[in-house]
């Protein structure tokens, strides 16, 4: 058998079908990761014991493979009646492995905010809450553009993952196509450079943003 | 099954998930090195074809370019067995990354030191050798810590390719009996036993050397 360059061009268009899939499930598991992961990092910062306990649990999620979180919403949940479609299955277990990470890089932000930000906003009379808010973390959001950038780079190239429990992404597609025609190579390498396409481009719109936002700042 | 008798099955398949870390760090080492200090010192065109190398690794996902080297390379003559494809894969992955904490850590040498050799009359690979590795590799240990913690969650994975591997055997358990809950669960568990070590270790590391978080942004 050889590589059908005909086949694979052919292909591509149905491929690309599963696109908006892809990056749907990229977005919204980006988003639900930085929200999470910036819901640990304040409650691990909300007192002793929690923030041990938050500790844990991001250390858990980050020593702890994501196929495998995957199989565990994907088969655990159904067992205690919560049956979700897997595409949402699959958005939850993206959001909560890269909570893990956020965290972290939100832990850097904040702690490279000024210690005088939290007295002034006391000082003026804000809650807790609204420190966080309209203080910290709009300071901290410039700190960590490029980091949390990354990371959502990382989400997108996590995205075929959801393959294994059938959500018709990109890489899903691409086994249909391959089950029902017998030929992998070709739909495999065609989702490949698409992928490695989509991921350097926006790599660079993320280092595009990184300056920018320096240049802001240094203005 | 009682859940030790899980977790005993489940680390049935430690000793392939092992093998896929020690060979893929027999791939990974040495392209970080090489490829870092190439990316370090070349200029222009050379540049450009090196930074392309580290970038195809580091940019396309892990699980597609597994996937696409064990379909897709038959085609083309070239057939490895599973693991080869697996320690190849998932080594070069995360040597892509690894390379750029070589590069990194080059670069964030004081160029005193160079300056230092060059007046002691040492040759520039005598210095490269002797005075800036030593120093860099001191100063990337965190990040190492992180990225092979990286590549053992990664190798979940090479489940995918018939390998049995721990979460191989965890699905293989799951075939025989209807217990989602204590096999997922010890699946997670099996992980984090091997994985956690190697976080302890990495924290301890970083606060000796007092380098921020790596450059690894998860699989």
């Amino acid at each position: 058998m050889d590589f059908n360059h005909a086949f694979a061009i052919e292909i591509v268009p149905t491929i690309l079908q599963a696109l908006h899939t892809t990056l749907l499930v990229a977005v919204l598991s980006s988003i639900g990761a930085a929200a999470i992961g910036f819901t640990l990092e304040v409650t691990r910062r909300s007192g002793r014991l929690a923030g041990y306990a938050m500790r844990f649990v991001i250390d858990f999620i980050r020593s702890t493979p994501v196929l495998a979180q995957l199989y565990f919403l994907f088969f655990v949940l159904p067992f205690y009646g919560i049956t979700l479609p897997a595409m949402v299955v699959g958005v939850l277990g993206l959001s909560i492995y890269y909570s893990g990470y956020l965290a972290e890089v939100f832990k850097a932000g904040i702690d490279a905010i000024h210690r005088g930000q939290w007295d002034a906003a006391k000082a003026l009379g804000l809650s807790g809450f609204d420190t966080i808010i309209f203080v910290i973390a709009p300071q901290m959001l410039r700190n960590i553009a490029a980091p949390m950038g990354n990371y959502f780079v990382s989400v997108l190239k996590a995205t075929p993952y959801l393959a294994v429990i059938a959500v018709p992404e990109m890489l899903g597609s691409g086994f249909d196509i391959a089950s029902d025609t017998f030929r992998y190579a070709e739909p495999l390498v065609v989702v490949g450079i698409i992928f490695l396409f989509l991921a350097i481009s926006i790599a660079q719109l993320v280092r595009l943003l990184e300056t920018r936002l320096n240049a802001a700042h240094n203005r | 099954m009682s859940f030790p008798e899980i977790l005993v099955g489940i680390f049935e398949g430690f000793r392939i998930t092992a093998a896929v870390v020690f060979y893929g760090l027999l791939f990974a080492v040495p392209f970080a090195l090489v490829f870092g200090i190439l990316q370090h010192f070349t200029r222009g065109i050379l540049r450009f074809l090196v930074t392309a190398v580290i970038e195809f690794w580091r940019s396309s996902p892990v699980i597609i370019l597994l996937f696409v080297f064990y379909y897709a390379l038959p085609i083309f003559g070239v057939v490895m067995s599973a693991m080869t494809v697996s320690a190849l894969v998932l080594g070069l992955n995360i040597g892509g990354y690894g390379s750029q904490a070589v590069r990194a850590a080059l670069q964030a040498l004081d160029p005193g030191q160079v300056e230092a050799g060059l007046a002691l009359g040492l040759r520039r690979s005598r210095i490269l050798l002797l005075i800036e590795l030593p120093q860099a590799i001191a100063m990337m240990m965190p990040t190492l810590m992180n990225l092979v913690i990286q590549l053992v969650k990664g190798t979940a994975l090479v489940s995918l390719v018939t390998l049995g591997d721990m979460t191989f055997r965890a699905k293989e358990i799951a075939q025989i009996e209807y217990n989602p809950v204590g096999i997922y669960s010890g699946l997670l568990l099996a992980y984090f036993i091997v994985c956690y070590p190697v976080t302890v270790i990495g924290r301890w590391l970083e606060r000796r050397v007092g380098v921020g978080e790596g450059q690894a942004h998860g699989l």
